[in-house]
C-alpha cells in the first residue's frame, strides 16, 4: 500500500487541486447566500408593520421546519410524513408547563429533549419499515397524537390551548419571536453546512442514494437513520415551542393546529421546491411557498386551495429535483474541464431541459 | 356486550364497504408503486356523480354507480396519461406529492362549487331493514357489501383471466421486461389508473347510498384506503378485503376496550397498522407483487 | 464434491496451518422453497485468488451476498478468519475487512465519482477525516484509471466505468477479502484484460480475492483455484487446468457452452438458455444485468 500511495502522490494532489476549489466554493456560496438572505430578512421588524412582521415570522418558522425536515427527508431520503408530531409535542410541552405556571424557558429546554426522545423511540420500529409504509406510519403517529390530545382533553377541553401573553409590550414580544425563529434558522443553516462536511452527512447521503451499497461500505444505515430522525425532531420541537407562546391560542388538529398534517406536507413541499438535500433549498422553498400561500389566501380567498394544489402539481412535474439543483446543473462543468461561461451555460440549458423532462416513460 | 350481534353485523358491513374503498388504491399501488393520495377525491367525485344522477336525472343509484365508474375511469385514465406518467420513474415521494396536489386541487374545487355541506341519497328503500338475533340489519348496506365482494371477485378474474389483465400484471412485476415484450407501458398504466379510479367511483357510489359525504372527507378516505391496503397487503384484490375487515374490526370493537373510548378512530387504526406492519411487513396477505 | 475435503476446515485449522480467511460450512439459502445455494462448503486461504464460475442462476450472486451479509443463510455457517460471522450485518463485515462489488452496479447516483469513493474510504473503519479519505480516494481512482472522470456523477458512466467504480469503492475500504461479482461482464476484450491485470495487482498488494464470473476464460489466468457452481451446488473445485478437464464440468456447463459458441451464437442468448433456473427476486432483481 505504501508503495502505491507514494508513487501516486503527484497525481493525487493534482486531481485534488482540480476538485478541491469547486467543492469549497459550492458550500461557501450556499453559506454566504443563506446568511445574506437571513440578514436581509432580519431587517423586517424595522418596517414597523405588524402584519408584515407576522408574515415573515411565519416564513421563518417554515424555514426552520423545512430545514429540519431536510435532515431526514432531504439528506437521508426517508419520506417522513409526520414531522408535525414533533412540532406539536414542542407546542404542547411549552403550553402545559406555562399552564402549570412554570417558566417558559424550562418548556423551551424540555421540548426538544422530549421530542428527541420520542423520535428515537418511534424511529426504532418505524425506520425498519420500507418506503410508503414508513411514510404512512409516521403520518399516522402524527394524526393519532393530535386525536389523543383532542379527545383526552389534554391541556384544555378538546386540547384547545389558550395562554396568557408574556408580560411585555405586544410589539416587542412579536419582534422577539421573529428573531427567535431567525436565530434558529441561522443555526440550522450552519448546522447543515457543517453536516455536509462530516462523516455523518456522507453517511446520510449514501443511504439516500443506495442503502444496500451504503451498508456494504460499512455504514450502519439503521443507526444513522435513527440519528437523522432525532436530528430533524429537535429543532422542529423548538419551533413548536416558539409557535405556542407566539400564537397564544391554537387547536390540536384542524387548520392551523399544532398537529395539523398540512404542516408536514408544507415542510416537504417547500424542501422539494427549493431542493431536497441541499443547503439552501428549504429556505428558498419556504420563502416562496409561504409567501405565495399567504398572498393568495388574502387576494384569492376562494380559489386559494386549488391554486396551492396546482402549484404542487407544477412543482412536482417540472421541478422534482428542486430549484437549487436546477441552478447547479446550469453552472456545472462536467469532468472538471475548464469552459467559458457561455459554453457552460448553453450545455447547462440542454442538461436542464433533459433533466426536467427525464422522468417520464 | 348484550348487543354483540349488532357489533358483528356492523363490523361485517363496514368491512365490506372498506374493502371497496381500498380496492382501487390497492391496484394502483400494487402495479405502479403509486400511493395515490387523490383516491379520496376520486371517491368523492364518484359520490357526487351518483348523487346528481339520482337527484337530477332520476337514475337509480345502483345504475348511477355504474355511471360513476365510467366517469372515474375517464378521469383516472387522463390523469395518469397526462400527468403521472411524466414522473413515474422519479422517487416515490414525487408521485406522493403530485397526487397530494391533485387531491388538494380536486377537493378544493369541489368545495368551491358544491360547498362543504353534507349530502346523502335518500330513496324510498333507504331505511329498509330486517331484525335478526336482536341486530338491526339495513338492507341497502347489505346490498353494498355484496356489491363490494362482487367487485373484488371481478377484479381478481379480470387480472387473471383476460389478456389486458395479464398485461397489467406483467408490467407490475417487471416494467422493463414487459416493455421489451412489446407491451405499451404508458397506455397500460393509464388503463390501470383508470380501473383504480373506476373502483374509487364505485366506492363513492356506495358511500353516497349509505352515508353522508362532503368534499372535506377526501383526505380521510385516502387515509382509510391506505390503512386498509397496508393492513391487508399488496398481493391480491382479496388482500383489500382482509385489510378492510381488520380495519373495520378495530374501529367497531376498539372503542369497547377499557380506557380507549370513542373519538379515537384514527389512533386505533394506526395502532393496529403499526402493530401489523411490525409483525408482518407485507401485510396480512401480502406478496411481493400483484398476482 | 471430492475436492472439498482437501482444503482445511475449521477443525483441522488448529494443527499449525494458517486459519483460512474465509470458510463456508454447509451453507444453504432457500428463497421460499427454492434453493439458490445448497450445502456449499469451501474455504479461501489468505492471499489467494479463487474464481467462482457457473451458468446464470447457479447461485453465484447469492453466494456473494451470503458472504457479504446482504443475505442470511437458511442453514450453515460463514466464518471470517475463524470467527463465526453468519449473523453479522453487512456493515459489520465491512468493518472486519470484507468488501464486495455488486453485479448490478449500485453507484450513489447523485454523488460524483470521487465522493462515491470517499464514502467507501470514510467508513471502512480505518479513516476518520474527510481529508484523509479524499487523499485515499484520489490514489484509488488513479489506480483504477478513473481520475479523468472523477467529477462525473454516478449515473453518467459507461458500463465499464461503473464496474471500475464498484471496484474503486470496495478498495477504498482497504479490505482483506475482496468479493468481485461479475466485474467483467459486459466489458470489451481489452477492458477485460485491464480488469484482470487490476485484479492481479490488487492480489499482489496482499488482498485475498473471490472473483465471480460466468465468462470462464476471463478468470482462468488470474485464479489460483476455480470453484464451479451448478444449480446452487458445488460440482468442482480445483486448479484451473483440472477444472477445465473435469468431465462433470464440461458436461454441465462448458460443453454446452462451447458447443453453442462454435455454432456462432451470441453469448447473451446462451446465458439465458443455459441458466435454466433463476432464483426469485432478491432486492433489485438479482441476475438481470447478465443478459447484457
Amino acid at each position: 500500500m505504501a508503495r502505491e500511495t507514494s508513487s501516486d502522490r503527484g497525481l493525487a494532489t493534482e486531481s485534488a487541486r482540480a476538485s478541491e476549489p469547486r467543492e469549497s466554493r459550492s458550500w461557501l456560496w450556499s453559506l454566504g447566500i443563506g446568511v445574506a438572505i437571513l440578514g436581509l430578512i432580519a431587517t423586517v421588524p424595522l418596517l414597523g408593520d405588524q402584519s408584515v412582521l407576522s408574515l415573515w415570522t411565519f416564513i421563518l418558522m417554515y424555514c426552520v421546519l423545512a430545514q429540519s425536515w431536510n435532515f431526514i427527508g432531504g439528506y437521508a431520503g426517508r419520506p417522513a410524513f409526520g414531522n408535525v408530531a414533533f412540532f406539536g409535542i414542542g407546542a404542547y410541552t411549552v403550553s402545559l408547563l406555562l399552564l402549570a405556571h412554570q417558566s417558559y424557558w424550562l418548556g423551551l429546554a424540555l421540548a426538544p429533549i422530549i421530542a428527541g426522545l420520542f423520535a428515537f423511540l418511534l424511529g426504532l420500529p418505524v425506520l425498519r419499515l420500507r418506503g410508503h409504509y414508513f411514510a404512512i406510519a409516521t403520518l399516522g403517529v402524527a394524526e393519532a397524537l393530535g386525536e389523543i390530545v383532542q379527545s383526552k382533553n389534554i391541556g384544555a377541553p378538546a386540547g384547545e390551548i389558550s395562554l396568557t401573553p408574556p408580560d411585555m409590550n405586544f410589539e416587542l414580544s412579536n419582534a422577539l419571536f421573529f428573531y427567535g425563529f431567525l436565530v434558529l434558522s441561522l443555526l440550522l443553516l450552519l448546522g447543515t453546512v457543517w453536516l455536509t462536511r462530516t462523516r455523518f452527512g456522507y453517511a446520510l447521503v449514501a443511504i439516500r442514494e443506495n442503502e444496500e451499497a451504503a451498508e456494504a461500505l460499512g455504514i450502519s444505515t439503521y443507526w444513522y437513520k435513527v440519528g437523522a430522525f432525532v436530528l430533524s425532531a429537535v429543532p422542529t420541537a423548538i419551533a413548536g415551542g416558539l409557535f405556542a407562546y407566539w400564537q397564544l391560542s391554537f387547536d390540536p388538529v384542524g387548520e392551523g393546529g399544532a398537529f395539523d398534517v398540512t404542516i408536514s406536507v408544507a415542510m416537504i413541499l417547500m424542501t422539494f421546491l427549493g431542493g431536497a438535500g441541499t443547503i439552501l433549498g428549504p429556505i428558498l422553498g419556504a420563502i416562496i411557498i409561504e409567501y405565495l400561500d399567504q398572498y393568495t389566501s388574502v387576494a384569492f380567498t376562494t380559489i386559494h386551495g386549488p391554486l396551492l394544489g396546482l402549484l404542487i402539481i407544477v412543482v412536482t412535474i417540472f421541478l422534482p429535483q428542486g430549484l437549487i439543483r436546477l441552478v447547479q446543473e446550469l453552472v456545472r462543468s462536467p469532468a472538471g474541464v475548464k469552459q467559458s461561461y457561455p459554453v457552460r451555460f448553453k450545455q447547462g440549458v440542454r442538461r436542464v431541459t433533459r433533466f426536467i423532462l427525464s422522468n417520464g416513460i | 356486550m348484550e348487543n354483540l350481534p349488532q357489533f358483528v353485523v356492523n363490523w361485517i358491513l363496514l368491512g365490506c364497504f372498506y374493502a371497496a374503498i381500498g380496492l382501487g388504491f390497492s391496484l394502483i399501488w400494487g402495479i405502479m408503486n403509486i400511493v395515490n393520495l387523490a383516491q379520496g377525491s376520486l371517491i368523492i367525485i364518484g359520490a357526487y356523480v351518483t348523487y346528481w344522477s339520482y337527484t337530477v336525472l332520476h337514475i337509480n343509484p345502483f345504475l348511477g354507480m355504474l355511471v360513476a365508474m365510467v366517469v372515474g375511469f375517464c378521469v383516472g385514465f387522463v390523469l395518469q396519461y397526462v400527468l403521472i406518467n411524466r414522473v413515474i420513474r422519479a422517487p416515490f415521494l414525487v408521485t406522493f406529492m403530485l397526487t397530494f396536489g391533485l387531491d388538494l386541487f380536486i377537493s378544493n374545487v369541489l368545495q368551491a362549487v358544491f360547498t362543504g355541506g353534507y349530502r346523502a341519497i335518500n330513496t324510498s328503500y333507504s331505511s329498509a331493514a330486517i331484525n335478526l338475533f336482536g341486530a338491526h340489519i339495513p338492507l341497502l348496506n347489505v346490498a353494498v357489501a355484496i356489491l363490494a365482494l362482487v367487485l373484488t371477485a371481478l377484479l381478481g378474474l379480470f387480472l387473471s383471466r383476460t389478456r389486458l389483465g395479464n398485461a397489467i400484471l406483467a408490467i407490475g412485476m417487471d416494467r422493463d421486461a414487459a416493455q421489451l415484450m412489446g407491451i405499451g407501458v404508458a397506455a397500460i398504466y393509464a388503463v390501470t389508473f383508470g380501473i383504480g379510479s373506476a373502483l374509487a367511483g364505485a366506492a363513492g357510489g356506495m358511500l353516497a347510498m349509505t352515508l353522508q359525504f362532503s368534499p372535506i372527507f377526501t383526505g380521510q378516505y385516502t387515509l382509510f384506503a391506505f390503512v386498509i391496503v397496508a393492513l391487508g397487503g399488496l398481493g391480491t384484490p382479496w388482500a383489500a378485503l382482509a385489510g378492510g375487515m381488520l380495519f373495520a374490526f378495530a374501529e367497531v370493537f376498539g372503542p369497547l376496550l377499557p380506557g380507549v373510548g370513542f373519538g379515537l378512530d384514527i389512533a386505533i387504526a394506526f395502532a393496529v397498522l403499526v402493530l401489523v406492519l411490525i409483525l408482518r411487513p407485507n401485510g396480512l396477505l401480502g406478496r411481493p407483487f400483484y398476482s | 464434491m471430492s475436492h472439498a475435503s482437501s482444503y482445511p476446515t475449521a477443525s483441522s485449522a488448529t494443527d499449525g496451518t494458517q486459519v483460512p480467511i474465509l470458510q463456508l460450512e454447509h451453507v444453504t439459502k432457500r428463497f421460499g422453497g427454492l434453493p439458490a445455494v445448497e450445502d456449499l462448503t469451501f474455504s479461501l486461504r489468505r492471499g489467494e485468488v479463487l474464481g467462482m464460475i457457473g451458468p446464470n442462476g447457479a447461485g453465484k450472486s447469492t453466494a456473494i451476498s451470503l458472504i457479504g451479509g446482504a443475505l442470511a443463510p437458511t442453514e450453515g455457517i460463514v466464518r471470517f478468519q475463524g470467527q463465526d460471522i453468519t449473523r453479522f450485518a453487512p456493515h459489520q463485515r465491512a468493518h472486519l475487512g470484507i468488501a464486495r462489488t455488486f453485479q448490478i452496479t449500485q453507484p450513489f447516483a447523485q454523488l460524483d465519482i470521487r465522493d462515491n469513493v470517499i464514502v467507501g474510504a470514510l467508513f471502512g473503519g480505518r479513516i476518520r477525516t474527510r481529508k484523509e479519505a479524499a487523499q485515499r480516494a484520489d490514489a484509488i481512482l488513479e489506480r483504477v484509471r478513473l481520475v479523468d472522470k472523477a467529477h462525473l456523477k454516478g449515473d453518467e458512466l459507461t458500463v465499464a466505468d461503473r464496474k471500475r467504480l464498484e471496484m474503486a469503492r470496495a478498495l477504498a475500504l482497504q479490505p482483506e477479502l475482496l468479493l468481485l461479482d461479475e466485474v467483467m461482464a459486459g466489458l470489451t476484450p481489452r477492458e477485460v484484460g485491464e480488469a484482470v491485470e487490476l485484479i492481479r495487482e490488487i492480489n499482489q498488494s496482499g488482498v485475498t480475492v473471490l472473483v465471480v464470473e460466468h465468462v470462464m476464460q476471463a478468470i482462468t489466468g488470474v485464479s489460483d483455484r476455480i470453484l464451479v457452481l451448478h444449480h446452487g451446488r458445488k460440482i468442482a473445485e480445483d486448479k484451473p487446468d483440472a477444472v477445465l478437464s473435469d468431465p462433470q464440468v464440461i458436461e454441465a456447463y462448458l460443453g454446452e457452452r462451447y458447443a453453442r459458441q462454435r455454432a456462432g451464437e451470441q453469448s447473451r442468448r446462451l446465458a439465458q438458455q443455459v441458466g435454466g433456473e433463476v432464483p426469485p427476486a432478491t432486492p433489485g432483481g438479482a441476475e438481470k444485468e447478465n443478459a447484457e
